[in-house]
């Protein structure tokens, strides 16, 4: 019965700091998390550009992997990792599929951890964005108010603004399926519009590593001066009592 | 991966640079593309037209469309049957049903007979079925009447174009000027006076001359036999009326069980274009009388004939046999997967085919052409982003096709280079973003 902190590959291999943050979340509202090393890749890259026979024989990889180290619940920082999880995984393996997936933001989404967060704001007023991710408002459990209620339950001169497009509606960044390495021009476009949607903010929050690493660059090569932030940086920050959008 | 993968990735890398270059006609053509998707992304949302959103009209309505499209594609044969039998026998039309493409070719230019220019509206359905290939091939003067297609005609058809809005990209400068050069007219450079242009030399020529006029349809109805056309300019009232023989090319994807349906159709496709569709006809027989003496009599002020040509190409078999682009059956046209998908907005005429802008003609080219076309047409564009797939209101699962196409270019090893890189160290080291 282990209960495991599963962060995606993406965040594994370039966002290590994001990593610690969300791992000091998750324990701190659940000491029962833990982090095994080396965990298999989930696959989701592959599931477009591969042969079914490849991909199942990776799949039931990852689900021999779960299953000699006993996991019966994860956490995921990866929209990514959780929208293929939940979505291919009971595909491929059926009922062979135990584990309990949750994506952080449903963890934090509840009535009880939220108390215990007990987040707080106290400086200059402050307005954000929250980007919806194509692999959350896309997954089989969509996830989209639990990034609003999480937010909003912040205490303190804390708006969450909303862009024209949002939730179901809301614009790909133009990274996902594996466009981003190949044809990166994509994002020059689509990101740069999710930040023309954005009027007199400090910063753009988003749940997703492949949307960060997108919106990140365009942020940077277009010099737009709202940040973006990856939402477990985000609420970590606020329980340490950090400026939360300070980069 | 292929020489061949690498080869179609350069090719669509080098249409990408071309967008960069403000001149090219990718580049004229993307600037206006990526300023109309996002207002027709947002005027989803907006009260634009009417008290409700186009998304109200459509979520009210969707879950009717989609059981009646599964309902058409289940029993997709006794639909095409009894259409048939209602547009012919009750309803007197000339019926063909065309198993190929090909077979659609040759009963056109039958039909054309010794006529050497032919009107037309847009007619998506006939290029798909190749006839406008066929009527080039036979030196047929093709005359375009969409006023947006009249201007990519005035043009050479040297810039690609909207399915929606064709020419838009022109500038009313550039049309003006190029009316001088070929017309010698000189006009103001206003799109009153380039309007007033046409209504004046051009519609007489409409409403007197058209011998044989060509058109698709936004749906037939199988109960009733009738043919329902959608448009603004009027040009689609001159061409069903004010002609000899008016043929209809369509695929048998059009067919929908009710007329109710078919209007329904025609409603869910201006809704979410955010046009006013100022005609709607329903056609359900050739102009006719039976004033003199109760003797029904053809061909009074409308079209003398009207001929229907349904073309099944691979459409039966998709049903029957349950090939990957099965689900395409269930399309009607109403292109909300193109104002809302990410690469098609970032990309604009670069992702789509010679059969038009988008996943939906990608998906056409790979029925004709194969895997390897859609390649070139930027199969590998697409993010997976599945907006086209949560907005269709017809229940498309586009995004499910386009995965599969990608799955199928992959194993022809047509996947880019960097893909197949990803994919290789997910499958060895475990983490396809492991430091080397």
């Amino acid at each position: 019965m282990t209960k495991l902190i599963y962060f995606g590959c993406l965040s594994r291999s370039r966002y290590k700091g994001t990593c610690e943050n969300a791992t000091k979340i998750i324990k701190f509202l659940d000491d029962e998390y833990q982090i095994i090393d080396d965990p298999p890749c989930c696959g989701s890259l592959a599931h477009q550009v591969a042969i079914k026979e490849d991909v199942e024989n990776h799949v039931k990889l990852v689900n021999d992997w779960f299953k000699s180290n006993d996991i019966t619940e994860l956490i995921t920082i990866c929209a990514g990792c959780y929208n293929y999880l939940t979505r291919y995984y009971p595909q491929y393996l059926g009922s062979d599929f135990k584990v309990k997936v949750l994506h952080l933001l449903q963890f934090l989404d509840t009535p009880e951890n939220l108390e215990k967060l007990n987040l707080k704001y106290t400086g200059k007023k402050l307005s954000v964005y929250y980007h919806d991710a194509c692999h959350l408002r896309n997954a089989e459990v969509p996830i989209i108010e639990e990034a609003r209620n999480i937010l909003n339950s912040i205490e303190g001169p804390i708006q969450l603004k909303e862009m024209e497009n949002n939730r179901m509606n809301s614009l790909c960044c133009g990274a996902g399926g594996g466009v981003y390495s190949i044809f990166k021009e994509n994002s020059d476009f689509s990101s740069k519009i999710i930040f023309d949607q954005m009027r007199m903010s400090k910063g753009l929050i988003t749940a997703c590593p492949f949307c960060y690493t997108a919106l990140k660059r365009i942020q940077e090569e277009n010099k737009i001066k709202a940040p973006v932030i990856k939402f477990e940086d985000f609420i970590f920050k606020l329980m340490e009592g950090v400026d939360p959008v300070s980069v | 991966m292929s020489e061949k993968g690498k080869e179609l990735y350069e090719e669509v890398k080098d249409k990408i640079e071309e967008l960069k270059n403000n001149d090219s006609a990718y580049a004229k053509f993307g600037e206006i593309w990526k300023l109309a998707c996002p207002i027709k992304y947002k005027s989803y949302d907006l009260r634009f037209l009417y008290e409700d959103t186009s998304r109200e009209f459509v979520d009210r309505h969707k879950d009717n469309i989609i059981k009646m499209r599964e309902d058409f594609v289940e029993n997709i044969e006794d639909y095409t049957k009894l259409c048939m039998k209602r547009l012919g026998k009750t309803n007197h039309f000339k019926v063909h049903f065309a198993k190929t493409n090909e077979e659609a070719q040759k009963i056109f230019m039958e039909e054309l007979g010794d006529n050497k220019v032919i009107y037309k509206s847009k007619s998506l359905e006939a290029k798909d079925a190749g006839i406008i290939d066929i009527l080039k091939e036979n030196n047929i003067e093709i005359k375009e009447t969409d006023l947006g297609d009249v201007l990519c005609q005035l043009f050479d058809y040297k810039y690609p174009s909207f399915t929606l809005a064709p020419g838009v990209q022109f500038t009313v400068e550039e049309i003006v000027a190029k009316i001088k050069e070929k017309h010698g007219i000189e006009l103001k450079p206003q799109a009153e006076a380039i309007v007033n242009y046409y209504r004046t030399t051009y519609r007489p020529e409409l409403l007197n001359n058209v011998k044989v006029s060509l058109t698709s349809a936004n749906a037939i109805s199988a109960d009733d036999g009738s043919i329902i056309l959608v448009e603004n300019e009027g040009n689609i009232s001159l061409l069903t009326r004010a002609t000899e023989k008016h043929i209809v090319v369509a695929g048998i994807q059009k067919i929908v069980p009710t007329v109710f349906d078919a209007l329904l159709v025609a409603k869910i496709q201006e809704r979410i274009m955010n046009v006013d569709g100022a005609y709607i006809s329903l056609i359900s027989a050739p102009s006719n009388t039976s004033d003199i003496q109760g003797m029904r009599v053809f061909g009074m002020y409308g079209a003398k004939e009207v001929v229907i040509i349904l073309v099944d190409e691979w459409r039966t078999k998709a049903a029957k046999e349950n090939l990957l682009y099965k689900d395409l059956l269930k399309c009607i046209s109403c292109k909300s997967c193109d104002l809302v998908c990410t690469a098609s907005r970032a990309f604009g005429n670069i992702y789509g085919s010679k059969y038009g802008i988008g996943a939906v003609n990608i998906i056409r080219d790979y029925i004709h052409n194969g895997i390897e076309a859609t390649v070139r047409d930027g199969l590998f564009l697409c993010t997976g982003c599945e907006n086209c797939t949560n907005w269709c209101p017809a229940g498309v699962d586009l995004a499910e096709i386009m995965r599969n196409l990608k799955k199928e270019a992959t194993e022809a090893g047509l996947a880019p280079p960097n893909l197949d890189k990803y994919k290789e160290k997910i499958f060895k080291d475990k983490n396809p973003f492991k430091a080397q």
